[in-house]
């Protein structure tokens, strides 16, 4: 309680931010597993109904996607429907906030113990590699190096602009759906 | 690729050197147990590797209350669970495992289940479920490699499900591990080479992966140079108990290190193909080493140098312009496969196992993109990657 008193602006800014970033992720998963055949790929080989979570520890934000089958995610918002098949969890909201803000790489955030994996490892592992392969699509790419070891080569500029701008739009129509509803 | 944050913990008693056996009674006594029970392999019971823990525990009035000696290769929670049995039956009250990663799997999964009581181990899997510490728990590994003694980590197969179950908590880690050059003097030679070099594995990958620290570091770097001095001496003297001794050490610290800070694409690749092609976890490492430094090089440039010092000794360090250290690390772990290539037929490549089939390749790449050890591989690996180096490895 002591912290809250002397930081509550920063403190509450920084809980904002990782809500926010967990919601455009949500949303961008969703849309980029709609458009792009490599996620849709490595996604295939979840199970139908297969629910991810991503959370800060003890009970912070959450982000919740399902694998609705055929490659495609539906994004959850912050409430899962049942427990999670795979959770990656954050210890503390100020290492969620380093990754979120591309401050520490995924694989780093991992390496360096901030985070914890609990479900199949094997999930897990695949999941990253769309989280990455989400990053690289929905960051420019200076950012994107930051996010993920290696930036795809795959990712030529005019597929990247292309996919990016079909993505922003899909991500953008989801949050005024939700401000709608 | 300094880490700015890292975590290290090993709480485990190391109990090493000439008659640490004879050390198990006090220890035990000292965490109030009576009753131990043992549990192992009928591998081990053959080669008479239990009697020296028996009559050590005897000689202090210490009985052993129960023996299983039917652990398999591939420890199921049936066993688990039949163990388990027989330690609530006989009213045991601690646990010694005595041997290789199986047997001390098994041990951890039975320290489990009489802790925290039931029948099916299931129930536990998974990271971080258990909150409080077990039942006495001691470790004599009779191979030299796995460094399961100081792992925190235990694998069962769930025979009903056909899936393996991981069970992740520091509680697993046992209070005591027992390293007596005795257990390990009878290895016959490819199970000491293999061993060996899955030490030698643990080693340098935990130096050069992600998850690094200064701590494991040293322990990475300190198990590197026993196995570099020790191991081919062992494999011409197999009866020289400060050789076994300095190689059984050096498991513990490479496990120590690894343990800490994690290994990369060489287990990833050794996992796939241990599942696949079923062989054994320590001749992967050694097959699979070089060709993955070769795709980490320019990653790894300057740790995988700094091993030179480790690997070759002062003199052919200082000797090797700081350039081309790197290089030089992998060419000395290639001439140690190649003198036991010579010694025991140790394979070197995919080819030279005689059990891989070149059609077997995209399977194991496939396998080995969704291991876990992948995410702490400092160059990021795509299947394409994957099946690169299993090419290169194949002959
Ligand atoms: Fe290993």
């Amino acid at each position: 309680m002591l912290a809250k008193r002397i930081q509550p602006l920063a403190f509450q800014a920084r809980r904002l931010y990782v809500e926010l970033m967990f919601q455009v992720m949500g949303r961008a998963l969703q849309a980029v597993s709609e458009v792009d055949s490599e996620v849709q790929g490595e996604a295939q080989a979840l199970p139908k109904g297969f629910l991810f979570e991503m959370m800060v520890m003890p009970e912070g934000a959450k982000l919740i996607v399902e694998h609705i089958g055929n490659g495609r995610f539906h994004y959850h918002g912050g409430s899962a429907p049942r427990p999670a098949d795979v959770s990656i969890k954050f210890k503390h909201i100020a290492h969620a906030f380093l990754v979120l803000s591309f401050q520490e790489k995924t694989a780093v955030a991992f390496a360096n113990d901030r985070m914890l994996v609990d479900g199949d490892v094997s999930y897990a592992v695949r999941m990253t590699r769309i989280l990455n392969r989400l990053e690289s699509f929905i960051l420019p790419k200076i950012i994107a190096k930051r996010a993920v070891k290696e930036y795809p080569e795959n990712l030529h500029l005019p597929e990247k602009l292309i996919s990016a701008a079909q993505i922003y739009l899909k991500v953008a129509t989801h949050f005024v759906q939700t401000a709608r509803a | 690729m300094t880490n700015t944050y890292y975590e290290f913990f090993c709480p485990v008693k190391v109990i090493a050197g000439k008659a640490a056996l004879e050390h198990i009674p006090y220890e035990l006594t000292g965490l109030a147990a009576k009753r131990p029970m043992i549990v192992t392999d009928k591998g081990v019971r053959a080669a008479g590797l239990l009697d020296p823990v028996i009559a050590a525990c005897e000689e202090s009035g210490l009985e052993i209350i129960s023996i299983y000696d039917d652990v398999p290769p591939d420890s199921s929670t049936t066993v688990v669970r039949d163990i388990a049995a027989i330690y609530r039956k006989e009213k045991c009250d601690s646990i010694i495992a005595v041997g290789g990663g199986s047997a001390i799997d098994t041990g951890k999964a039975v320290n489990i289940l009489v802790s925290e009581g039931g029948t099916d181990i299931a129930k536990y899997a998974g990271a971080g479920v258990l909150k409080h510490p077990l039942k006495p728990f001691f470790v004599v590994p009779t191979t030299a490699g796995t460094g399961s003694e100081v792992t925190s980590v235990a694998v069962i197969t769930d025979e009903k499900k056909g899936v393996k179950l991981p069970f992740t908590s520091s509680f697993l880690l046992p209070n005591a591990a027992i390293i007596d050059p005795r257990m390990t003097l009878t290895l016959p030679p490819h199970i000491t080479a293999a061993t060996a070099m899955d030490a030698m594995t643990h080693a340098v990958e935990s130096f050069t992966c992600m998850a690094k620290n200064p701590l494991s570091d040293a322990y990475a770097t300190a198990a590197i140079k026993k196995v570099s001095q020790s191991l081919l001496h062992v494999m011409d003297n197999p009866k020289d108990s400060d050789g076994r001794l300095e190689l059984a050490q050096a498991s513990t610290m490479a496990g120590i290190a690894f343990s800490n800070s994690m290994v990369g694409l060489v287990h990833s690749l050794g996992h796939a193909t241990g599942a696949i092609c079923h062989l054994p976890h320590g001749l992967c490492m050694s097959l699979y080493l070089p060709y993955v430094l070769e795709y980490n090089l320019e990653t790894i440039r300057q740790p995988l140098g700094e091993l030179l010092l480790y690997l070759e000794g002062p003199e052919i360090y200082a000797a090797t312009p700081a350039s081309r250290r790197a290089e030089a690390s992998i060419s000395a772990l290639r001439k140690l496969r190649d003198a036991l290539y010579k010694r025991c037929q140790l394979p070197r490549t995919l080819k030279e196992t005689g059990k891989v089939s070149e059609d077997q390749l995209d399977h194991i790449a496939e396998m080995a993109l969704d291991d876990g050890s992948i995410m702490f591989n400092p160059k990021e690996v795509s299947l394409k990657d994957a099946r690169a180096v299993l090419q290169r490895a194949w002959a």
